[in-house]
């Protein structure tokens, strides 16, 4: 149970770092002409499992994506750009976007410090 | 590599893009008034930066690079000016084609993009300490 619970931990707070060097990106490129804003596939998205990925079987094998990482970023399908210069960076979503990341970065943190002291307390008596 | 350490070197990347911007208005700016050395000489001719992201992979991280540092081609304003030492035959001294406006604006852009990227900094740092402090305080 509480494998579980840390395992899917750990894969939201991989999500959580994508999203957040998503972000960065996003804003690094807010004055880049023609630059489309990129965002992270949904959580339930990655629970789901439903991508396929190929298994190394040897270690000499290079994975597909850098490391793991399960996540796959995507332009933004967004309205039409509303500046000359074809950018749909809004940096006021973007920071809101990394706010959220923040807090949900924190709560996940909080939750594994929790249940990290009670499997220490039943494990030491 | 760890997505948070990729998001700070972004942000950083960011940061290196702004800063360099920042550079080329305060040229702009100390040369708003720079005329020719020799008479009918053409001044100062005000310098633009355009940036670009630099993707070396589809999925990867969008770092943003400076594309081109060019010269603005619009025409120089002449003032009369008969005692100055780049003015032509007719008195008349061709003015660098700075608007000192548009480099405040431009100059005001700068610093708050520069600021977001501190801010991803900023955020990023605390995440990586929040996990690090998963660690601490386990006795």
């Amino acid at each position: 149970m509480q494998v579980n619970l840390f395992d899917l931990a750990t894969k939201q707070s991989q999500w959580l770092s994508v999203r957040q060097s998503a972000i960065a990106g996003n804003i690094a490129n807010v004055n880049t002409p023609g630059f489309h804003a990129l965002e992270v596939e949904p959580f339930d998205k990655v629970l789901d499992g439903t991508r396929v990925a190929i298994k190394a079987t040897q270690v000499s094998h290079l994975s597909g994506d850098a490391g793991p990482e399960p996540v796959s970023i995507r332009e933004r399908a967004d309205g039409p750009a509303v500046l000359p210069s074809k950018n749909n960076v809004v940096l006021e979503n973007e920071l809101m976007d990394a706010g959220e990341v923040r807090r949900a970065f924190e709560l996940n943190a909080g939750i594994v410090k929790a249940f990290n002291r009670m499997t220490m307390l039943v494990s030491k008596g | 590599m760890d997505a948070l350490s990729t998001a700070l070197k972004v942000a950083a990347s960011g940061l290196t893009a702004q800063s360099e911007r920042l550079r080329v208005v305060s040229e702009n700016l100390a040369n708003a008034q720079s005329t020719g050395p020799t008479p009918g000489s053409d001044p100062y001719q005000r310098k633009t930066i355009s940036f670009a992201a630099e993707l070396d992979h589809p999925n990867g991280p969008a770092f943003v690079e400076i594309a081109a540092v060019g010269r603005d081609d619009t025409a120089f304003p002449t003032e009369y000016q008969p005692g100055n030492e780049a003015a032509n035959d007719a008195g008349y001294v061709k003015m660098p084609n700075v608007n000192v406006l548009i480099e405040m604006a431009d100059m005001r852009e700068a610093n708050r993009s520069y600021q977001a990227n501190l801010q991803v900094i900023k955020q990023a740092r605390e995440l990586i300490s929040m996990t690090i402090d998963l660690m601490r305080n386990q006795s």
